[in-house]
Parts: structure tokens; C-alpha cells; sequence
């Protein structure tokens, strides 16, 4: 099973020509993910890592099977390449890249309420189900297959924890991280209801950080639906206040966003609360 | 890209929305000062009329004294260099109106309140229920049924007025990549609504589609303030800070665990300076010399990479390229894994520099060595 992306998943690379789009191709494929087609508009006829190019997303979809896109298409083409692939009836859509004007993101946003589509990110680096699917930009050796869902906003964060429970030999249902911006599709309590139905997903790690009132909504999701033991792990607790560190949500606003607040409304919400990595391991550990 | 006052209401009037009669001057011996007036700061920082950085003046003399004294102001930081002056309006009510976007749910966002003048934060805090948040559709824009639910709730009787105002300032945040559009206070006087402040906020991720305007704006904030326009700042973020730990990495997220985790040691970070996700050897050596050269005493460097997008042998050509070019005397501690860390590792050990993979041990050793250097 696993959330979001599995051996089911059938991926559309946009932008796949591009430095980045052929880099990652490679890694997806070298993962064992299933890339069936990829749209960079003229380029059609030609192939990247033997994956065959179209010049849309419609053109692609009439010739092979997809049902979700992972885009590297530049910042200020990003939201016509993300209308067309939900237009061509794509359902999950990954963003990665950062710098996308704000308005666009809306437009996408809208876009894909409207036609119900999962857009995660942007800024993301993707989803894995490991020895299933890879989605994004993880570097393999850090992820081993297991029972443990792993959601966070920053995707750096996501490697170094599940690293950490790699190294641990704790393995993983599906990790997702979700972006830094200041606007995002997918949000933690999103994620976090679907691993609450994941039969193969048995604890539940929820990687935060200061700013944003997020990870408090899925305290309050937590209390009330959650059945699987929540680890939860904020960073940001030696951060300056009022300044932003690099993630625009990672800023304080008001009490309601300070690494203490959220621990206290994860706390109180019934979740474990770890200060490091290897502490999430340990709370992991004990529940058996 | 924030905008003065002064530059918003330039906006305001090219977008048809009615703004007070008004000059910008730079010294109190201008021609352009005139009374009765109201003689306002032009600082980006908020909070500027609690700290005196505005006057009502009724005479030509008051007008240069108010001048005078704001003018030698440093409000929040930012030393006043330019005054709007502007004429007083016949104030009847005052509003506040703003559109920006809830980051969390995904959508555009009106605010309004009955409760216009200085303190919106005050209300937003004490009395919430008295500011109206209505998202926007941003396909479908400010439909009537929501301009005539911000016209109920502040008992605007004008609806008709209020409407072509709401609409041009929707039409504003759209086109303007605005991200943030705030009118506080929006009064109506006998003449109608007048926009009396402007706040606007342009996504800086918009830049390349709207250069002009960006050029525009930034040699006019240049002139004012005698510096030169700043060019793209590329993805780093630094931010100084107290300690004598230098901490460089490349993620937000990673980046804050680090800062907790060196203090959780016993040691006090430097800066905070986060790459971004997808970066190059150019920004890796760029950081460095950014953290060098702001922080010349630190005592250790940690380097805290896990590549997904980002390349650890590019991350390797930064750093070993810096310490070729530079004389770095100090510790240099860098945890390198993830995306072609192989390739990543071989570099760095052909010009002679360690490596660590767990995060806590090079953490440890950062903050080990920054105690040995006091």
C-alpha cells in the first residue's frame, strides 16, 4: 500500500530535458520507479534515459499510461506546465521547484481543488515508498522499506531523519516533504490522515518546525482521529525570534508559532516529543 | 519588494484608486512643502505614527519644523531620508482593507475592519471578530456577493463606490504580483473613499516577468536612500547571530536542527545561512565567503549538506575551492551524504579536508573545536 506513490504509480516528468529533469530521470528510474513518459514542448521524438519525450502532457497520456507528474519546468513556466498536466487528467503533481511567484501557486491551487488533484509543494523534494516508488529528489541509501510514515515540511530534514532511522535499521512506508514556501499545497494533517488509513504504516513521524500554525492543526487532528502513535520532532528551538530562516513559514508570529508552543500542542495531542533525530529513533524503539 | 508609501500610492493612482494631493521632498527648505498638510515619514518599517513619524501641520512653519524633526528620525533602524507631504482630508470613517494570501489554505485573502487607524495589530489580537477574513478565488476573482459581504460588515452605504475601489484593488494584487496590498486607513470623506496609507508588497519571485517596474521602483528607493539598487540576491538566506560557531547548510530544515543541536552542546552559532535545495559551487563558495567575511573571528565552521536535488561533488568543488583560494585557519567541519556523495568524498579528501557522516558527531567536534580556539 503505502501513501501516495507505489508500484501502481506511472510518472510524466515535465521539463524533463532540462539539467535537473535529466538528473533526477536517471535517479527515479535508477530507483525502480516506473517513468513512462516525459513533456518538454519540442522536443518531441526524442528520448531521455530511454524514456520517450511528447511535446504535451495530452500527447503523452494518449500514447502511454500516467497517473502522476513530477515537474522540473523553470520557476515562471511551472504553472502552465501544472495546468496542462491537470487538464490532461493527471491526479498527483509534484512540484519541486522553488521561486515560483506566489500568484501562480494560487492559480494552481485553485486549479486543482477545482478538478480534484493532490498538488504537493512547491519546493518540494518529493515523495518515497521505499522499494516501491521514488518521487522526488531522496537520495536512496537513507531510506529502507518499513512501517514508519514520515511527513515534513523541509525536505533536507526528511533525508537526515530517515538516515537516521536507516542507520537504525527502522524502515519506512512512505516519507513526503511537502516545501518550504510561503504557500503550499499538501499540508502535514493531509498527509497525516492518510497514513492514519495506511494499513502498512504503523507509527507516524511528523517533522515541523518553528513558524505557521500547521503543525498545530495536526495536533488537534491528532488528538481526535489519530489510533497511531505520533513521534513528532520541531526544529527551530535555538532560532532567533522574528527573523526568517530560509523556509518563509519559519518565522514567529505571536506565540502561536514557536518550536515550545507546537511541542506543547503535540505533547497534550498525545504525540511523543523529540529534540534530536536520534531521539526519534529511541521513542521509535520503544513502542515495539 | 517593499514598497514607501509614496510608491504604493503611485500605484493606487495608476490603478484609479483615489489617493490625497501630495509631494515627495527630501529637505526642509523644499519649495514643495506646503499647509495645512499632514507631513509623513517614508520609512518601509510599520508602526511609524506611534513613533512620531507623522504631523498635522496648519502653517508653512510648522510644516518645516515637522520636516525638520522627522527628517533627523531613525525609525525601527531606517534613518528617514524622504517626507510625503500630502493635504488633510475631511476624515468621516476610517477603514482598514487589505488583500494578501493564506499561505496555509492555498488562497488569496481580504481583511477588513471597521477599526481602521494606526493599531491593526491590536485588534487582530485583542478583537478578532472585528476584522472580516474572506478568501478569494484567485480564477475567479472578488465576486459582488463577497464585496457586498465587506461592504455589510463595515457598514459601507456607498456600495456602488466601494465595489470599483474593492475590484481595482484586487486588480492591483493580481497584476502587480502583489503580495501583500493593504489600505490602513481607507477613509471616506465627503468626497468619497480615499486611500490615505499604502502598504504594498511585490513577490520578489516575479521579478523576472516584471522587470520594469522592479528597476523602476528600486532606483527610486536608491535615490532616497543613497545605496545602490540591490541586485537579485540568488537563494542564500543569512542571518548574523552572537555565537562563535559557523553553520552553513543546505536546507531550512536541517539548517534550524543544526542551530538547536549546537546549542544543545554547548555552543552558540555564528549565523544561520541555508543555500536553499538545489544549489551550486558557486553558492557554496559564495556562503562561505559570505559567513568568512561577515564572521572573521568564528572558531570552527560546520558545513551541514544531505543532497537530494543538490550535488555533493559540486558542494565539494565550493568548498575545496575556497580553501585553495582563501587561507582558512580555523576547524572546518563538514558532514557531506546524500546525491553523489562518492564523487562528493573523493574530492574532498584529494585536497586533504575530513569528512563526517553523522550529523551529531560533526556537531559535537564543531562545538569542541570552538571551545579549544577561545
Amino acid at each position: 500500500m503505502a501513501i501516495l506513490a507505489d508500484r501502481n504509480t506511472r510518472v510524466l516528468v515535465q521539463g524533463i530535458t532540462g539539467k535537473s529533469g535529466i538528473l533526477q530521470t536517471r535517479s527515479l528510474i535508477d530507483y525502480g520507479t516506473i517513468v513512462t513518459a516525459g513533456v518538454t514542448p519540442g522536443k518531441a521524438g526524442t528520448t531521455v534515459e530511454g524514456v520517450p519525450v511528447f511535446n504535451s502532457a495530452a500527447e503523452a497520456l494518449e500514447r502511454v499510461e500516467a497517473n502522476a507528474a513530477i515537474s522540473f519546468v523553470p520557476p515562471l513556466f511551472a504553472k502552465d506546465a501544472a495546468m496542462e498536466a491537470m487538464e490532461a487528467g493527471i491526479k498527483l503533481i509534484v512540484l519541486t521547484m522553488e521561486g515560483i511567484p506566489n500568484h501562480d501557486v494560487l492559480d494552481i491551487l485553485a486549479y486543482a481543488s477545482g478538478r480534484g488533484v493532490r498538488v504537493l509543494g512547491p519546493g518540494t523534494a518529493g515523495i518515497i515508498s521505499p522499494g516501491k516508488c521514488k518521487l522526488g529528489a531522496h537520495p536512496a541509501r537513507m531510506y529502507r522499506e518499513g512501517k514508519v510514515g514520515v511527513v515534513s515540511k523541509s525536505g533536507a530534514l526528511s533525508y537526515e531523519v530517515s538516515k537516521t532511522l536507516t542507520d537504525a535499521g527502522i524502515g519506512q512506508s512512505t516519507v513526503v516533504a511537502l516545501g518550504g514556501g510561503p504557500i503550499w499545497g499538501t499540508t502535514q494533517l493531509d498527509v497525516i490522515k492518510l497514513f492514519n488509513e495506511d494499513p502498512e504504516t504503523e507509527a507516524i513521524v511528523l517533522l515541523g518546525e518553528i513558524g505557521g500554525g500547521t503543525e498545530t492543526a495536526a495536533a488537534e487532528y491528532i488528538a481526535g482521529h489519530v489510533t497511531k502513535p505520533v513521534v513528532s520532532l520541531i526544529v527551530g528551538r535555538a532560532a532567533p525570534e522574528g527573523r526568517s530562516l530560509g523556509h518563509a513559514g519559519a518565522i514567529i508570529r505571536g506565540r502561536a508559532g514557536t518550536a515550545e508552543s507546537k511541542m506543547k500542542a503535540l505533547e497534550e495531542a498525545g504525540a511523543l516529543v523529540a529534540t534530536t533525530p536520534a531521539r526519534v529513533v529511541e521513542l521509535i524503539r520503544k513502542l515495539g | 519588494m517593499k514598497l514607501y508609501e509614496f510608491q504604493g500610492k503611485a500605484l493606487f493612482k495608476e490603478a484609479g484608486i483615489p489617493v490625497p494631493r501630495g509631494v515627495i521632498v527630501t529637505s526642509s527648505d523644499s519649495s514643495g512643502l506646503f499647509a495645512p498638510s499632514v507631513v509623513k515619514a517614508q520609512v518601509l518599517s510599520g508602526g511609524r505614527g506611534k513613533a512620531g513619524g507623522v504631523a498635522l501641520v496648519s502653517t508653512i512653519e510648522e510644516a518645516r519644523e515637522a520636516a525638520d524633526s522627522i527628517l533627523a528620525m531613525e525609525l525601527k533602524g531606517e534613518p528617514v531620508k524622504a517626507l510625503l507631504v500630502e493635504e488633510k482630508a475631511d476624515i468621516i470613517r476610517e477603514f482598514y482593507l487589505a488583500v494578501t494570501f493564506d499561505g496555509e489554505a492555498g488562497t488569496p485573502l481580504f481583511m477588513a475592519s471597521a477599526e481602521g487607524g494606526m493599531d491593526i495589530e491590536a485588534v487582530a489580537e485583542k478583537t478578532p471578530e472585528k476584522i472580516l477574513k474572506l478568501p478569494a478565488d484567485p480564477l475567479w476573482g472578488v465576486t459582488d456577493y463577497k464585496i457586498r459581504a465587506l461592504a455589510d460588515f463595515l457598514g459601507i452605504e456607498d456600495k456602488r463606490a466601494f465595489a470599483d475601489l474593492v475590484r481595482k484593488v484586487w486588480k492591483l494584487f493580481r497584476e502587480k504580483d502583489a503580495v501583500l496590498v493593504e489600505i490602513n486607513p481607507l477613509v471616506l470623506t465627503g468626497s468619497g473613499l480615499v486611500a490615505l496609507d499604502s502598504k504594498i508588497e511585490i513577490d520578489d519571485n516575479a521579478r523576472p516577468r516584471l522587470k520594469a517596474l522592479f528597476d523602476e521602483k528600486l532606483a527610486e528607493q536608491a535615490a532616497i536612500t543613497g545605496a545602490v539598487p540591490e541586485e537579485d540576491s540568488g537563494t542564500i538566506t543569512y542571518v548574523p547571530l552572537e555565537g562563535d560557531v559557523g553553520l552553513i547548510s543546505d536546507g531550512a530544515g536541517t539548517g534550524m536542527l543544526s542551530l538547536d543541536l549546537i546549542r544543545d552542546m554547548g555552543g552558540e552559532a555564528a549565523d544561520f545561512c541555508e543555500m536553499g535545495g538545489l544549489t551550486s559551487p558557486e553558492v557554496m563558495y559564495a556562503a562561505m565567503d559570505r559567513v568568512f567575511s561577515d564572521k572573521p573571528r568564528i572558531k570552527s565552521l560546520l558545513v551541514v549538506l544531505i543532497g537530494g536535488f543538490n550535488r555533493m561533488d559540486e558542494m565539494a568543488e565550493g568548498i575545496t575551492s575556497y580553501v585553495r583560494d582563501h587561507k582558512v585557519s580555523i576547524p572546518l567541519v563538514v558532514r557531506l551524504c546524500g546525491t553523489m556523495e562518492e564523487e562528493g568524498k573523493v574530492i574532498m579528501k584529494e585536497a586533504g579536508l575530513p569528512v563526517y557522516d553523522d550529523l551529531l558527531t560533526a556537531v559535537a567536534d564543531a562545538v569542541r573545536h570552538s571551545g579549544e580556539g577561545r
